[in-house]
């Protein structure tokens, strides 16, 4: 069964604390984990606090889903892929907030020359291109690029080994498309 | 052997060991299927250069706590709703945020402070501050007040009578080439005016600041629930753009427009009324701004007017706004944006001016 990575931003946190001992537990997990998060995070959103705010999110998602990391084989896959899927929510988010700012009519001004050559090649239209690809495609191509391996970008998406090439290859054409539109 | 599959050729770049010897001689003399990696190898760059993620500053230690206290705030809608009162959270959150960070706003960069977990302030308020307020609140934050004008290292810690302060920014200030580099290093919505009034440079200084997290750490003396608690209030991404002069001098700032995220603030061991009540008492603390800060009211952002000045509300953009006046040179307006973005424009020029750009870029 295909993991779900949902995390709607701004959710509530869970109904209480768990146990103390759960607690601790979760606390090593995240500290393992929590650079690797950020990581990928920030690949996606390009900002390193703004990564840091997603991957709060993530680990609050995370204790509910697992309180007790240990007893879970995937927990560190789960992380890794709800920081690839969380991050492009948020920039999905924002897309949709410029979107509204064009049609209110708060639109930025136009560019010089110079800072178009600047920005041809920015995080932001990288970001913007992330956004436009389906999200598998992604997702597989931030997991891939942040530094995961092979078996562990499978993990994370819960797909075999061999199928993260297939994804990984179609999902690099599909950004130069994008980039080149 | 048939042509090598293009997942193969893919995982080739990365993980050569992975790929069977039989596909890789076969790449070795075929050439249709060498075009075709080196295709797929650009590709492979490309994306790599593209997504390699920026420099990441990640404390464990403060996210750990910053989460733990997410966990322990109180869910909106659920405990307040319970008691039939709503508001009062946020009410009493807001002394707090104000007096942690009311130096960095009093000096005019832009910024503030709210509790996000439990305050969001979604407009701006005068707050009549005097001249020994100001040195009160310098002498209890242990920090100058010309440090609070912008001259803070990227980090940096403070004793406190009652624990310990400390800052970090994600990076120092720096100046950029131009506004759209701003927004995009920031995602802040700050443009510049398109019509500037006359004696105002055209080109300016833009200098953006990283996101700044400003943590107390309440010693155990601190006594009650806030002893041995944690608060922490970021702040930030912010933009400045300082316009010098017409004639061309760059030494003279005729015109200053700023942007800044609006703060958020958590705490990890105590609630928002035992921090404002313990913040609020502190000595030193003249009792009218204490007073202030507590009548504020439940989701105003306060705008500290400065001895010699007025604090007036207007609109700006259809958000409420402080305009402060009164001074020989200097004139400015504040407000908050629905995006939670706060906004400042301040200069060396008259009224009329002041609002015609603000309303330009509000």
């Amino acid at each position: 069964m295909r993991a779900s990575y949902v995390i709607r931003p701004g959710a509530a946190p869970p109904a209480a604390v768990p146990p103390q001992a759960a607690f601790s537990s979760f606390e090593e997990f995240f500290r393992a984990h929590y650079p690797a998060v950020v990581r990928i995070a920030a690949s996606v959103v390009g900002d390193s606090q703004a990564a840091q705010d997603v991957a709060q999110d993530v680990f609050i998602a995370a204790l509910r889903r697992f309180p007790d990391p240990d007893r879970c084989g995937h927990a560190a896959g789960w992380v890794r892929a709800a920081a690839a899927h969380t991050g492009l929510n948020a920039i999905r988010a924002e897309r949709r907030r410029d979107r509204r700012q064009q049609l209110s009519g708060v639109a930025a001004a136009p560019l010089s020359p110079e800072e178009t050559v600047l920005d041809s090649e920015s995080r932001t239209e990288v970001r913007q291109a992330l956004g436009r690809l389906p999200r598998r495609s992604a997702a597989v191509l931030v997991l891939r690029h942040s530094g995961l391996s092979y078996a562990e970008v499978a993990e994370a998406m819960n797909v075999k080994v061999g199928h993260v090439g297939t994804m990984l290859r179609r999902a690099e054409s599909a950004l130069r498309k994008e980039l080149q539109r | 052997m048939s042509h090598v599959s293009s997942p193969v050729l893919r995982r080739l770049h990365d993980e050569p060991r992975a790929v069977p010897d039989s596909a890789q001689a076969h790449l070795a003399g075929c050439s249709r299927c060498q075009a075709r990696h080196t295709t797929i190898r650009q590709d492979a760059r490309m994306a790599a250069r593209l997504l390699t993620a920026p420099p990441v500053t990640a404390d464990p230690d403060l996210a750990w706590e910053r989460l733990q206290a997410r966990l322990r705030a109180p869910r909106p809608g659920t405990v307040a709703a319970r008691v039939g009162r709503p508001r009062r959270m946020t009410r009493l959150s807001l002394g707090t945020g104000t007096l942690v960070t009311a130096g960095v706003v009093l000096a005019g960069a832009g910024a503030a402070a709210a509790l996000s977990t439990v305050y969001t302030p979604t407009h701006v308020a005068p707050v009549p501050v005097s001249r020994g307020d100001l040195r009160a609140l310098s002498s209890i934050s242990q920090i100058g007040l010309g440090q609070l004008g912008g001259g803070l290292p990227p980090s940096g810690v403070r004793q406190l009578p009652f624990g310990t302060l400390s800052w970090t920014s994600a990076g120092p200030a720096e100046t950029v080439t131009s506004l759209a580099q701003a927004r995009a290093q920031t995602h802040l919505p700050v443009t510049g005016p398109a019509s500037l009034p006359s004696g105002v440079g055209s080109l300016p200084r833009v200098m953006v600041q990283p996101k700044l997290t400003v943590t107390i750490r309440f010693s155990r003396e601190a006594g009650g629930a806030v002893g041995g608690s944690t608060l922490v209030v970021s702040a930030g991404p912010g933009v400045v753009a300082q316009y010098g002069s017409s004639s061309g001098s760059s030494r003279l700032t005729t015109l200053v427009i700023a942007a800044v995220q609006r703060p958020v603030a958590t705490s990890a061991g105590a609630t928002a009324r035992q921090l404002e009540a313990f913040l609020l008492s502190r000595p030193g603390l003249p009792a009218s701004l204490a007073q202030e800060i507590r009548m504020l009211g439940t989701t105003a952002l306060p705008v500290p007017v400065p001895p010699g000045m007025t604090g007036r509300h207007i609109t700006v953009g259809g958000s409420p706004a402080v305009l402060l006046t009164g001074s020989a040179v200097a004139t400015g307006v504040v407000w908050e944006d629905s995006h939670g973005v706060v906004h400042g424009v301040g200069g060396l020029l008259n009224q009329t001016d002041i609002l015609h750009v603000a309303r330009q870029i509000g």
